[in-house]
């Protein structure tokens, strides 16, 4: 696969949150108002391409040669844990608003699936470190999309009269289906699957 | 079992009133991704059951131990032990659900409801609370990946674990939008809205 | 038992627990940011209504503004003279409350009082209708009650009543004022909670054109004016303004007012009663807007209790000190 095919797959094609169903919660969380959909994006964008360098590097160099393959997922999970920790101390000292924007999200972005996933797809993909950077800027980049989109949906779902029942979750739910609906008129797109 | 009234209601609450999946609205990304078929919902239920009990049971015994400053790495720890103890079990045993169920075996670990499980309640209750209430939210959320699974697998293939159901004219050519995302975000949108209309978990 | 295995995992997840350790240890000494811990400290302090009486954004906002040295002590209006008396003591400074407000309804014209003139059907919130040739009501100037205010309510204190009228749950409200700038009629306003009576109405109309919008509204016929005993009111584009410097809650004027547009807030009103002391000179009689006294001179003067509203004029003027004014547990009138 060359670089473009595996970029356009992890923007479109393979989208992480609309054709993968990963990274949900911040997906429904988030999406409520624009500026905290940019912010979390950002966020995201940040962590997901630090966690899969050290990710890549730390099982290529370590854990493969070692034969310690098994603890992918303990020491996977650890360094995500880490970086957020960085990035929220980081934030809090030099971009006071970003910080106080994203409020309560940034630990939440420890449990987002989509940057564990990540670090796992770049493993069983065999990606060389290049192609795992390419993969990362590309889902990151496709979860950007996808909030971003949806935050104007939700936007204005918000005065439209809607029945009690389906107010909030429900009516985002299906609205995420339209979308996602959209999103496979993306596949096969460029012969990817 | 215990007849204590607020040790059953540990076990009770998890099943409807505080639902994980229906009523807190944690855990969605397994909920949508392994339910193409009612055997994928279910095996992907009992899977995070098993984290989700075990690591109920040990975070609970260790919790006096656990300095407040370092309790979510160790919480991480003990659950992807358990993790990687169902990854390669499944592997073994089940390898055609394994495929299947891909990437998600992994992802148990962060999946919100264990961790969030751990925090709110284990840290703070005894061991056979503790495991009540796993019990109790894995009912819960299993019943629920079961339920949907069941219910794209019905509109979308016919079936319900491989036994036939519906007859053969929509066998053929059934609904497909079960099956892809979309009808994932859909089915879960109109459950949402009959648990609020039920007016579950007020 | 691979213990080679088993020692490398070990040592492996040991090395990375370690490390991630001290680079979080360095991170967090060199990333650390100074805070204030009077600020932390001022808003646990603080009720967390994030009302915004106070003028600033959020409980948040108003401690951050306390310890930069803009904001005054004392502008929380929900916390009142205790969490004012808090944040002084938090700042090493000394502090005088805030009055606690409380919202109330200047309009009595409901739909057993007030007329529709035409059947609205339209978006249903105030603002939209009172665009509407001032609301489906006869008197243009009245509340219109669909309720904007209604949802505004940081405490839920307000519901629309039977009557097409928000009720305000006094105990609930903590007078932040947002219901106040919401309504499209400004029929709501703050009011000091010890203040009990005011004037219910706001149409500037006079006589017949007001009367025939609604029951209850002021007519303009000024006879609030000319009893009041301290003169707290004045007529001004067809409406009394009250002085509430002035006004001491006698209740006269809510009696006098021959539309009912004035509303006591009391809980109960007391009583007077004469005592033995009392000479017959028949001051109280004279001073009597109700006729509630009677007696012959030199003998001892009786209150006829149904008269009587405990407005507290023939306590003033009696020089022997035999009225007292009994009942209403709880009650007083003001300066008295």
């Amino acid at each position: 696969m060359n670089n473009a095919k595996i970029f356009i797959a992890a923007f479109l094609v393979n989208n992480i949150i609309l054709m993968r169903f990963i990274g949900l919660c911040p997906f429904f969380g988030v999406s409520t108002s624009i500026s905290t959909a940019v912010g979390m994006s950002a966020a995201v964008l940040f962590v997901m391409l630090l966690a899969a360098w050290v990710s890549w590097v730390l099982y290529h160099v370590l854990l493969f040669p070692l034969g310690l393959v098994f603890l992918r997922t303990a020491v996977f999970i650890l360094v995500i844990a880490s970086l957020v920790q960085l990035v929220e101390m980081y934030l809090k000292k030099y971009l006071r608003n970003l910080y106080s924007a994203l409020g309560i999200y940034l630990p939440l972005i420890t449990t987002n699936c989509a940057i564990l996933a990540v670090t796992f797809f770049n493993i069983n993909y065999k990606f060389n470190l290049l192609q795992a950077t390419i993969f990362a800027l590309g889902t990151a980049l496709g979860f950007a999309l996808v909030i971003i989109l949806f935050a104007t949906i939700r936007e204005r779902l918000e005065d439209a009269p809607i029945s009690p029942a389906f107010k909030g979750y429900p009516i985002a739910f299906i609205g995420a289906a339209l979308v996602s609906l959209a999103f496979m008129g993306f596949t096969a797109l460029f012969g990817i699957s | 079992m215990n007849n204590h009234p607020s040790r059953l209601s540990y076990l009770t609450s998890g099943i409807i009133k505080e639902n994980p999946i229906l009523i807190l609205m944690i855990g969605l990304c397994p909920t949508l991704a392994t339910t193409v078929t009612a055997r994928d919902g279910l095996g992907m239920g009992v899977a995070a059951s098993f984290v989700l009990i075990c690591s109920n049971v040990v975070i609970s015994a260790i919790r006096r131990l656990v300095p407040d400053s370092v309790r979510i790495p160790i919480f991480i720890i003990v659950i992807s032990t358990f993790v990687t103890i169902i990854d390669y079990v499944m592997q073994a045993y089940q390898p055609d659900l394994y495929r299947v169920l891909g990437v998600f075996v992994p992802l148990i670990v962060v999946n919100c409801i264990i961790l969030g499980r751990a925090e709110a309640f284990a840290y703070h209750h005894g061991i056979i609370d503790s495991f009540l209430d796993g019990l109790g939210k894995s009912i819960g959320f299993g019943s629920v990946l079961f339920v949907m699974g069941a219910l794209r697998e019905l509109f979308g293939n016919g079936t319900i674990l491989n036994y036939p159901l519906l007859p053969t004219a929509y066998r053929t050519s059934p609904m497909l939008f079960a099956i892809f995302p979309p009808g994932a975000f859909f089915l879960i949108g109109l459950l949402k809205a009959l648990v609020n209309k039920l007016g579950w978990g007020r | 038992m691979d213990w080679l295995l088993i020692i490398k995992s070990l040592l492996l997840l040991g090395g990375l627990g370690l490390t991630l350790g001290l680079v979080l240890l360095v991170a967090s000494q060199k990333l650390s940011v100074k805070v204030d811990e009077r600020e932390a400290k001022i808003r646990s302090a603080l009720p967390g209504a994030n009302c915004g009486a106070c003028g600033y954004p959020g409980c948040d906002g108003y401690a951050t503004a306390i310890v930069a040295g803009k904001a005054p002590l004392n502008a929380c209006s929900v916390g009142g003279p205790k969490v004012a008396q808090k944040i002084g003591e938090i700042m090493g400074q000394d502090v005088s409350a805030a009055e606690p407000r409380v919202a109330v309804l200047i309009c009595r014209g409901g739909k057993n009082e007030a007329p529709y003139r035409f059947q609205y059907r339209g978006a249903g919130n105030c603002r939209q209708a009172a665009l509407l040739l001032g609301g489906p009501k006869a008197c243009i100037w009245g509340c219109v009650g669909f309720g904007d205010c209604v949802n505004v309510c940081p405490v839920k204190a307000i519901t629309i009543g039977e009557n097409r009228l928000p009720v305000i749950d006094e105990k609930r409200c903590i007078g932040c004022g947002k219901c106040v700038a919401e309504c499209p009629k400004n029929t709501l306003i703050l009011i000091p909670r010890t203040k009990l009576v005011y004037l219910a109405c706001v149409s500037h109309d006079r006589g017949k054109a007001v009367k025939d919008a609604c029951s209850v509204g002021c007519i303009a016929c000024g006879l609030c004016v000319k009893v009041c005993p301290v003169s707290a009111l004045r007529m001004e584009r067809n409406l009394p303004v009250m002085d509430f410097e002035k006004c001491i809650d006698c209740g006269i004027c809510v009696h006098k007012c021959p539309t009912r547009s004035f509303i006591d807030r009391a809980p109960g009103r007391p009583k007077a009663s004469i005592n033995p002391r009392c000479t017959g000179c028949g001051e109280c009689i004279k001073v009597c807007q109700f006729k509630a006294i009677e007696g012959e001179p030199g003998k001892h003067h009786r209150v006829i209790p149904e008269k009587c509203i405990g407005c507290g004029q023939c306590v003033l003027v009696c020089t022997v000190k035999a009225i007292d004014l009994v009942g209403a547990l709880g009650h007083s009138v003001k300066k008295v």
